[in-house]
């Protein structure tokens, strides 16, 4: 059967991650080599500021003649006030850079001042082997570790050490939890619901914070933040999955990396925690052939009115089952600790793996 | 691939951003017939970006019902056909999964370039990453202009502008500025450029250009202040998307393979099809397709056997709404809604709804909010079309929607809605249609792929839409004039085959549905009242038309045209949810 997403939770698994560059750079590691978590890796320079000088029309000349005009040429480093170009007689005129840079580009009367570049410098973002280096812009790490993605979530990449500040799933994040002990940790919590918290934790210059739920009002003020911020469940929910919650749990005190990009469309990317066990072998064949749903399989619910329930499914009828809206589809029945199974639609099953 | 006299089974795939359908036809009793369907999400978990991972599961589903093996232990596609058991004779696919096209468009006058160069970039699947004038239309500066296509990294710069013999140095203008910018970005990266502006100007424009980036020139596509002419700027795009996007897809190299003829994207398929079925009508009506996928909107209209496509990429069912609710008025998307709902809770759900897009609603507060942005990804889409259909007599009323004979819709949400009404009544709410319309429903998601068929074997889709593929969801008439709430504004009578009659009189403001099961026809007698007209007979005379029933039955709708919602959110709500009721929804 097929179903909506997947999910995946691994106290121990093989992670590779890709390392790109936005362009061509330098490729500082090579196969084999062993990198930490803040390691450069490659480098490069992005293109910086430029500024275009319209030198015929500030000479009064035609665009076909600046060329007996100029003073610079093609690749020169220029500083601000330099000339770069003068017409001599009674009415001489001189043009200068606006900018320190080089000369890149010359046309139609025109000429294009680029600043210096700045350096650019990819991290390692998880400790591992280095597997592939590839195009002068890839670089493939791989590691053995606990992984866990989100589902939501905003801002970059970070690492920093677990630290719970709730104690059970579904328990929000107190502004009076955050405090200066929290300092370059990455806090954990079942619900973010107060936009204290986020203050607060900004003042203590957290290095992110992974929450199973988010409520929508903060959405905005989430995307502000200076740290990333995961959310493993959802938006509107009221809890942290159960294995998610334990397998941070089993973590607190951990250096972990944690990104929170997401795209969702044409490239999928997930928000992610990554903790590192270096000494630790993941299992052989850990990615059990994918037989898609069957009796068994632990299931997160999506949407409402289960949405964020965890259980295993107890049933899968062969037939469609009118649900609440009046659509008929197939169904799977979750067992999710409560009284009777719920029926859930194929769709708003997300496998947790 | 059999030769096509030969062809007795064809496997027919859409590979869209969300889901992937495939369906099985056979000749079953001399005709073809729809033997099985699957469906899949296109991809599924970090790992599976090859869409053919989304295929085979999709056609896994059918082998599953039909015990059928499609594909042999390489994991090719067996074709032709081995056995009954064993293979296809031919395998259709079209796609829709891939990136847009990422586009930088300058051109001169608001609306006239730039805006004929906006529609001829929705004929293919791109979106304006960057637009190289300000919004007065006037051109940016160099260096504003160098800043916008070096931020947007575009995939294709497009130059529209000036009218033959018409203005020249702004042009030129933004040609060297992208020039400029052509020459500060890595060699591999560098935009296409695409001249669709004066065509005197052409030479220069090469000059300017030289070797700094790949040129394409095509015909002006504002040539005189009246007269648009988007067709050559449309099929080059087309070309770049093929080039640049879809042929990049992961996995596309495979179906390619598989398919024996070229692999088309979704809209264009869907496109033919609505022209074959403009065909079968009234010519001096025009045909509309309407396709709400997963990431983009199509609506594909035919009018005097011109087919005008034009595809929203972007937004579609399940992506693109949070963006609509933050980017716009917020009560641009609430207004639809029938009971309260606030922002926040709107937003929160539209991003749940992008990171699990094939999910679908289970309780009816976010059936209405999915069914809300399809009705905006509907009317949006159509904003963009409109001025660029030349509906011929089809244009009765120059600030409405053209006479449609029949309206066809595509997409999971609308196709799947759970109740008939509601789907028409997404539809009649963003598309407004006049005078009286057959809506048809795509039920299984596969239209665009029978538009694919048509060139493999042409009898087979045409059956393959006869026997189930296309659904009538019912007869919609919708008389148009000016009156008060609850006025009179037609009498009809419903004469049914079984020689049962019905006489109503159809108040303004009203939406009913009469009974009209599929299968069903009636003759309908119709009798507006002074100033209305229904599209038949002269203005205010009516007459007499026989109509096909359907899922939803036979639909009035007297709403009135342009349709006004109460400004009072509370009693919008309430008028939604009469309309709702009215419509069965």
């Amino acid at each position: 059967m097929d179903y909506g997403t997947e999910t995946k939770i691994k106290a121990l698994t093989k992670i590779r991650r890709e390392r790109v560059l936005p362009r061509e750079g330098e490729i500082l590691v090579s196969p084999g080599d062993r990198v930490e978590t803040s390691q450069v890796v490659a480098r490069t320079e992005l293109p910086g500021d430029f500024r275009i000088l319209r030198v015929a029309r500030e000479l009064g000349i035609s665009g076909s003649k600046i060329e007996k005009y100029l003073q610079v040429d093609l690749g020169d480093t220029v500083h601000q006030g330099t000339v770069i170009a003068k017409r001599g007689g009674l009415l001489g005129r001189s043009v200068r850079s606006p900018i320190d840079g080089i000369i890149v580009a010359r046309g139609g009367g025109r000429l294009l001042i680029e600043a210096q570049p700045t350096p650019f410098e990819l991290h390692a973002y998880i400790p591992g082997t280095v597997l592939e280096v590839a195009d002068s812009r890839k670089v493939v790490i791989e590691m053995s570790g606990s992984l866990i993605q989100g589902n939501w979530g905003t801002g970059e990449e970070s690492v920093g050490v677990l630290k719970f500040i709730t104690n059970r799933p579904h328990s929000p994040l107190q502004p009076g939890s955050v405090d200066p002990s929290c300092h370059g940790a990455i806090l954990i919590g079942g619900v973010m619901a107060d936009r204290e918290v986020l203050e607060q934790a900004e003042d203590v210059e957290v290095r992110g914070i992974i929450t199973g739920a988010l409520v929508p009002e903060l959405i905005t003020h989430v995307q502000q933040v200076p740290f990333p911020v995961v959310v493993t469940d959802g938006i509107g929910q009221a809890l942290m999955a159960g294995p998610i919650f334990d397998l941070l749990r089993a973590n607190e005190g951990e250096e972990a990396s944690v990104s929170g990009s997401v795209q969702t469309r044409w490239r999928v990317e997930r928000p992610e925690v990554i903790i590192p066990k270096p000494d630790k072998t993941p299992p052989v064949n850990e990615e059990a052939p994918d037989d898609g749903l069957t009796v068994g399989t632990r299931v997160r619910i999506v949407r409402a009115p289960y949405a964020g329930q965890v259980g295993e499914i107890v049933n899968i009828p062969r037939y469609a089952r009118r649900i609440e809206t009046g659509a008929r589809v197939r169904c799977a029945e979750i067992d999710t600790g409560q009284d009777e199974p719920v029926s859930v639609p194929f769709v708003n099953l997300d496998v947790l793996r | 691939m059999a030769a096509e006299n030969g062809i007795r089974s064809i496997l027919v795939v859409d590979c869209g951003t969300v889901m992937t359908r495939a369906m099985l036809l056979d000749g079953v009793g001399g005709e073809y017939r729809l033997v099985a369907q699957g469906q899949a999400s296109t991809t599924w978990g970090e790992s599976s970006t090859d869409i053919t991972g989304g295929v085979r599961r999709a056609v896994r589903q059918i082998s599953d019902v039909t015990g059928r093996r499609f594909f042999d232990e390489g994991g090719d596609l067996i074709s032709p056909q081995e056995t009954w058991q064993q293979g296809v004779d031919a395998f259709a696919v079209t796609v829709s999964a891939s990136e847009p096209l990422q586009l930088a468009l300058g051109g001169l006058g608001r609306n006239l370039s730039i805006a004929s160069a906006r529609r001829a970039a929705a004929g293919t699947y791109a979106q304006i990453r960057t637009l190289l004038n300000d919004r007065q239309g006037i051109p940016l500066t160099d260096e504003s202009c160098v800043r916008a296509i070096r931020n947007a990294e575009p995939d294709v710069v497009c130059i529209a502008g000036g009218i033959e013999d018409g203005a020249d140095r702004p042009v030129l203008g933004m040609v060297k500025a992208t020039t400029l910018a052509c020459s500060m970005m890595d060699r591999q990266t560098r935009p296409a450029m695409l001249y669709a502006g004066n065509s005197r100007l052409r030479r220069q424009v090469a000059e300017i250009i030289g070797d700094e980036a790949e040129l394409r020139v095509v015909g002006n596509v504002r040539p005189t202040l009246e007269r648009e002419y988007l067709a050559d700027a449309q099929q080059e795009l087309a070309s770049l998307f093929l080039q640049r996007k879809l042929k990049q897809l992961p996995g596309m190299a495979t179906l390619s393979n598989w398919s024996p003829v070229p692999v088309a994207p979704t809209a264009q398929a869907f496109g033919r099809l609505i022209q074959y079925l403009w065909h079968l009508g009234d010519p001096e009506t025009g045909v509309l397709g309407v396709d709400v996928g997963g990431s983009n909107t199509t609506i594909a209209a035919v009018f005097d056997e011109r087919l005008h496509l034009t595809i929203h990429s972007g937004l579609g069912a399940a992506f693109g709404g949070e963006e609509l609710l933050r980017s716009k008025n917020p009560e641009t998307l609430m207004r639809w809604l029938p009971e309260p709902l606030s922002y926040e809770e709107a937003r929160g759900l539209l991003i749940n709804k992008e990171t699990h897009p094939t999910s679908i609603p289970q309780v009816e507060r976010e059936l209405w909010l999915e069914q809300a942005v399809a009705r905006e990804a509907i009317r949006e889409t159509l904003e963009i079309a409109r001025p660029g259909w030349q509906p011929g007599y089809a244009q009765v009323y120059s600030d409405l929607l053209p006479v449609c004979d029949t309206i066809v819709i595509s997409g999971g949400t609308l196709a799947k809605a759970p109740r008939p009404g509601q789907a028409a009544l997404v539809l009649l709410d963003a598309l407004q249609p006049i005078g009286i319309s057959t809506l048809v429903i795509d039920a299984y998601g596969l239209a665009p792929a029978l538009g694919s068929v048509a060139s493999i074997k042409p009898v087979a889709a045409v059956e393959a839409l006869d026997a189930g593929g296309l659904i009538n969801l019912g007869t919609v008439v919708a008389p148009v004039g000016e009156a008060k709430p609850g006025d009179s504004v037609l009498e009809m009578k419903v004469s049914y085959d079984n020689g049962s009659e019905l006489e109503i009189e159809v108040c303004y403001g009203d939406l009913e549905v009469l009974p009209l099961p599929v299968g069903q026809e009636a003759v309908l007698e119709l009798s507006p009242r002074r100033g209305f007209e229904v599209g038949v007979g002269v203005k205010g005379n009516g007459g007499k038309r026989r109509v096909s029933g359907g899922l939803a039955g036979l639909i009035i709708d007297a709403r009135g045209r342009p349709l006004h919602l109460p400004l009072d959110p509370e009693q919008r709500r309430e008028q939604m949810q009469r309309w709702l009721r009215g419509a069965g929804g």
